[in-house]
């Protein structure tokens, strides 16, 4: 059954570029919505499966699909951004190939293949069962995502397309060695296979993951690739794919949590500090999309530290991530509202007072940035589970509540300054434009569901789910976390 | 399920959603201009259910299942204190609603307005009647995020009238002017700093107890279990969200900033909503945690003489600032901080004196919000009326707006504490709890209150006078024959005879003749004699001009605003610049450094195969020198 929705996405790869643009961009939204809603009925009747699809020799083993509540959570997020930011890429690769002076219909044509291949690309990843087959898609999702930042990307787009592959490349590389070793040891790469990650191979897929994720210090790639790739591609890079790293760490953690439990306190200091380091960062960009960039990483700081935190922290992590998802997802759109309406226009220094001329995109922002921030939307669960998980793990202790809580604060914080700076104060100057409805409604649908995510019967089916699932999974493995 | 209890959360935001959209689509039409109409419908359905939960529901809980895995489910409590609060919520906010259709009637942002004004009320009942803390802190935010809507309401910046503080005043570094966009950036800020660590504590009461209804959890035991230090941090980082949202001290600068949203807003949220949920909160906490039981246990005798002593400090601040602020709407806020405090130093001093203590604070909040509303409105009537946020008018505005001063003078006189009128009664219960707490705890308490009560009716006098008596002459006048505005203060203010006769009769069932008892003291009335001649001196002597250099210093809140706009931002940047500078560096070294000196090794390597055989000749016989030196060295 699960394939079979799986594979109405790949399948609508291939026959998107085909079709007229509009129709095309219809078909894909489609083709991510129908999988969206049976991910809700996945997670609304606890379904759990597992699909063969082919054994392959050995140190490999088996392909298989693998729905639990963890990858339908992750899907959920995936579908929906996927198919809103679908709608949304018509209009603005209408304005972007117009500005680069290309012909609209065949280079439509392209982006869609690889738009919808990327995309498809990190459903399918969420949902493999095997850390090769995982891998793979990982390859393809870098592949398509470098592809759409060569060809239609901002500034200096080659040599930023290059500095993203080779970044996420070196991400790939060690996160394949770790895998090999991982085989090596075990025989088997199958998830329900595997008994134990050594230390080399839970080395090298942890460093391979912090830089995706990224952490600090690998994380100079991030704000380069996402402010200058084209914002709809920006707007499935920064929400879903960079996350799509924490989720690689879960698999492994579930399987074998023993690397980041002993290596619990540096590697929680390290999510502090690069969630704090991002943050400040935020207060000094003058650049619309390399502000988010570096909320970006902000964010999945997050991520790192709630990894730390035990049953509680691992579903703060598949909440923060969705939180996540769905807010970046709709200010990256806001940010190419402006671009497509104004010509390019990126500068913060350059606006102020927006709301008078886009009133709908800066409504949209707002609940765009209560996301980032926790406030009345789903993220609100992410962060009362990280700190529920605080206590349960470190107890009141002093410095890692205050620094938990001060890596909210700076959330907040930047959300609303930057907000004030764009949108409020006096008008800049511009025309009052008609936004595309195309460039507006996606965002508010997205909106709309991270607010009804709070509230049964949403809420109860995510938030049952992820319990279920995390408890579920940690019991079936070997040393797994205790609830 | 129950819906009248969902409508009564639902239908304010319901209703204000066809304008909210109606008002993206058609900016400014008569259409549009017609549904505030439905908004003010969607409150009046609050205010019907709210009444019906006071007059017949039981005493008891409702739970709406939410997140039953958890334990976490959304549960109403109907006791003495949601049902009071819960009306004069829907009450006030209704009120001030009918009063917006006038207000608000030719403004340029209706959808915003009436979306983010009925989505605050909403919260705030939703605060008042959960139990739940996850479900109250669903309220709580939503207060906060309404208010920063409603704070910055006049985005544009482009109003003077619209702004706190003179235009272009600037101190040193500070500038004493703040216009609306940065009095939401200045309220959302100080409110993220308060509420994270209140999130912390309550997820932290859920991890010990697994519980979080107010009214279930064993207080006792949680604090027994966590010793003293435990006990006190918890209940700290979980009062940082009262402190915050109440304005205490230092977080009291958004407060005064606040006035940059619309007077209806201001009314709103320092009568009943927002600021009021924070006192609110504490009450109820208290309520259920029952301090005064708790004597065994340590921890909690520090943490609520902190409160006390917190709550009376900023009292007393609030009262001196709002002695020397000149604009109308400012002067109120102080007032408001100051009676904010009294009512936190009030329900503090619960431990030691009992319950009756926050029945008191909470009699003192259920006045404060008619009277606070009411003078709300006036101020808003007299904006708009003269044009000016500054106090001034003199008799002959006062004649032309009766109602208005009959208003002012019911609201202040009643408010101040001037017999026998009904903050009179109340606050001679709070002096005897002071009193009582005079052996506990030294009589500093009592005196700050004191004091706080005589300055506070004579700033209450000073804005009555400087508006209507012994202001300046106003230039121009433009009154309009509005109907509803005053109409809607009328009602409000009317409400605090309501409570007067409920004092008097003894009719209710915790006050019953405790505050009559108080009242009729020899120190009560003693202070209530020096109240009522500080607002006599006041109403005849408004402004000292030997005095103004003082006055000037406690309206700039004694230089209070360096903290919010030098001292935290200046560290804020300080970081920022030096984390910058490190990605820079890191930027520079991935990107750019190692690049280019692996482009330099490449184009070394590069230079070497250029094909000509000397240069082959040269590393050949370098690498037979080498070979001959190392063979030598080994020979050797």
């Amino acid at each position: 059954m699960i394939l079979e929705f799986l594979l109405i996405p790949l399948i609508v790869t291939f026959l998107a570029p085909l079709m007229r643009p509009k129709l095309s961009t219809v078909v894909s939204a489609i083709s991510f919505l129908i999988p969206f809603f049976y991910v809700i009925y996945g997670l609304a009747e606890n379904i759990v499966v597992k699909q063969h699809v082919i054994s392959l020799v050995k140190p490999i083993g088996e392909f298989y699909i693998l729905g639990d509540q963890i990858s339908f959570s992750f899907a959920l997020a995936i579908c929906l951004v996927s198919a809103m930011v679908a709608l949304y890429s018509l209009p603005y690769m209408a304005h972007r190939f117009d500005e680069m002076g290309r012909e609209f219909e065949s280079e439509y044509r392209k982006y869609i293949f690889f738009y919808d291949l990327y995309a498809t690309s990190m459903l399918w990843l969420v949902f493999s069962g095997n850390f090769i087959m995982l891998y793979i898609f990982l390859e393809i999702s870098l592949l398509a995502s470098f592809l759409l930042i060569y060809m239609y990307g901002y500034g200096d787009r080659r040599k930023v397309a290059t500095l993203y592959f080779i970044w996420t490349h070196i991400a790939g590389m060690l996160a394949l060695i770790g895998f090999l070793l991982v085989a090596s040891n075990n025989g088997s790469l199958a998830f329900n296979s595997i008994a134990k990650i050594g230390f080399t191979a839970w080395l090298l897929i942890f460093l391979g993951m912090i830089v995706k994720l990224p952490g600090l210090g690998p994380h100079v790639w991030l704000p380069w690739a996402h402010a200058e790739a084209p914002t709809p591609v920006s707007a499935l890079l920064s929400p879903l794919t960079v996350g799509l790293g924490a989720y690689v760490i879960l698999r492994a953690y579930l399987i074998s949590p023993w690397f980041i439990k002993k290596y619990m306190m540096p590697i929680f200091i390290y999510g502090v500090i690069s969630s704090v380091y991002a943050g400040f960062m935020v207060f000094r960009q003058n650049d619309y999309k390399r502000l988010l960039a570096f909320s970006t990483i902000s964010q999945m700081g997050y991520c790192l530290i709630a990894f730390c935190l035990g049953t509680y922290g691992i579903m703060a992590v598949i909440i923060q991530y969705i939180s996540h998802a769905f807010g970046k997802a709709i200010l990256f759109m806001t940010a190419g509202g402006i671009i497509a309406n104004y010509h390019g226009l990126r500068d913060i220094t350059k606006m102020g007072g927006m709301h008078e001329y886009v009133p709908t995109i800066s409504n949209a922002a707002l609940i765009g940035f209560m996301n980032l921030g926790g406030i009345l939307t789903v993220g609100m669960f992410g962060e009362f589970f990280i700190l529920k998980g605080l206590v349960d793990t470190f107890g009141f202790d002093i410095s890692t509540i205050l620094a938990v809580v001060f890596v909210f604060i700076i959330s907040g914080l930047y959300s609303f300054y930057t907000f004030k700076r764009i949108y409020c104060g006096k008008p800049a100057g511009y025309e009052k434009v008609k936004v595309n409805r195309l460039l507006d409604t996606p965002l508010f649908v997205i909106g709309v569901i991270s607010i009804l995510f709070i509230f049964p019967p949403l809420a109860n089916i995510l938030l049952n789910a992820v319990k279920t699932g995390v408890i579920k999974a940690a019991i079936l493995t070997i040393g797994g976390v205790a609830p | 399920m129950n819906w009248e209890l969902i409508f009564l959360f639902i239908s304010p935001v319901l209703c204000s959603l066809p304008i909210a959209f109606f008002w993206v689509k058609e900016p400014g039409s008569e259409r549009a201009r017609k549904l505030p109409l439905l908004s003010v419908f969607g409150l009046f359905i609050s205010f019907v259910i709210a009444i019906h939960i006071l007059l017949k529901y039981p005493d008891g809980t409702y739970t709406i299942p939410w997140l039953p895995e958890y334990n976490i489910n959304f549960v109403f409590i109907f006791d003495y204190l949601s049902k009071y609060m819960g009306a004069l919520t829907a009450f006030i906010a209704f009120m001030i609603g009918i009063y917006g259709l006038e207000y608000m009637k030719h403004d340029y942002r209706l959808g915003w307005y009436w979306f983010f004004f009925n989505m605050f009320t909403a919260s705030m009942l939703l605060v008042v009647y959960s139990d739940n803390l996850l479900m109250l802190l669903i309220g709580w935010e939503g207060l906060g995020l309404a208010s920063w809507g409603l704070i910055g309401h006049w985005f544009r910046d482009d109003d003077e009238l619209a702004y706190v503080g003179i235009i272009g005043r600037k101190i040193g570094p500070l500038k004493m002017y703040w216009p609306p966009s940065y009095g939401g950036w200045r309220a959302i800020s100080t409110i993220r700093v308060g509420d994270m660590p209140m999130f912390f504590a309550v997820a932290a009461i859920y991890a010990l107890t697994g519980n979080l209804n107010i009214s279930q959890i064993h207080w006792g035991m949680l604090f027994s279990k966590i010793g003293a230090a435990g006990t006190v941090f918890l209940m700290l980082c979980f009062l940082m969200g009262p402190f915050t949202k109440s304005a205490q001290l230092p977080f009291s600068e958004w407060l005064m900033t606040a006035m940059t949203g619309p007077t209806t807003v201001s009314a709103l949220l320092h009568s009943a909503t927002m600021v009021a949920a924070g006192t609110y909160l504490f009450i109820r906490m208290s309520w259920y945690i029952h301090p005064w039981a708790l004597h065994s246990v340590p921890g909690v005798a520090v943490l609520y003489f902190f409160v006390m002593l917190l709550g009376l400090i900023s009292a007393f601040y609030g009262a001196l600032v709002a002695i020397g602020c000149l604009e109308r709407k400012v002067l109120l806020a102080a007032s408001t901080m100051s009676s904010l405090g009294l009512m936190f130093g009030c329900a503090a001093a619960s431990y030691w004196f009992g319950k009756l203590a926050l029945v008191i604070a909470f009699w003192y909040l259920l006045t404060h919000a008619f009277a606070k509303a009411t003078l709300f409105l006036v101020a808003g009537h007299l904006i708009h009326a003269t044009h000016t946020r500054f106090c001034c008018g003199d008799l002959s505005l006062a004649k032309k707006m009766k109602t208005g001063l009959v208003a002012t003078i019911i609201a202040t006189v009643a408010l101040g504490g001037l017999p026998p009128l009904t903050a009179y009664w109340v606050k001679a219960g709070m002096d005897g709890v002071m009193h009582h707490l005079v052996e506990m705890v030294g009589s500093t308490p009592l005196y700050l209150l004191i004091l706080t009560s005589l300055l506070y009716s004579a700033f209450l006098a000073k804005f009555l006078s400087l508006n209507f008596w012994k202001g300046c002459k106003c230039s121009s006048l433009h009154l309009h024959e509005e109907r509803l505005m005053p109409f809607a203060y009328a009602c409000v203010v009317s409400m605090v005879f309501l409570l007067l006769y409920k004092i008097l009769s003894g009719t209710d069932p915790l006050v019953e003749k405790h505050l009559l008892e108080f009242g009729l003291e020899k120190d009560s009335l003693m202070v209530g004699l020096g109240v009522t001649a500080t607002y006599l001196f006041a109403l005849v002597v408004p402004r000292i001009s030997v005095l103004s250099p003082i006055g000037t210093f406690l309206g700039d809140r004694m230089y209070l605003p360096a903290l919010n706009d030098f001292i935290v931002p200046s560290i804020g940047w300080a970081i920022s610049k030096l984390i910058e500078y490190t990605h820079k560096a890191i930027d520079w070294f991935c990107h750019f450094g190692l690049p280019d000196f692996m482009l330099s090794i490449s184009r070394r390597i590069r230079s070497i195969q250029v094909g000509y055989l000397r240069v082959y000749m040269k590393i050949a016989l370098a690498f037979v020198m080498l070979t001959i030196f190392v063979s030598m060295m080994g020979w050797l």
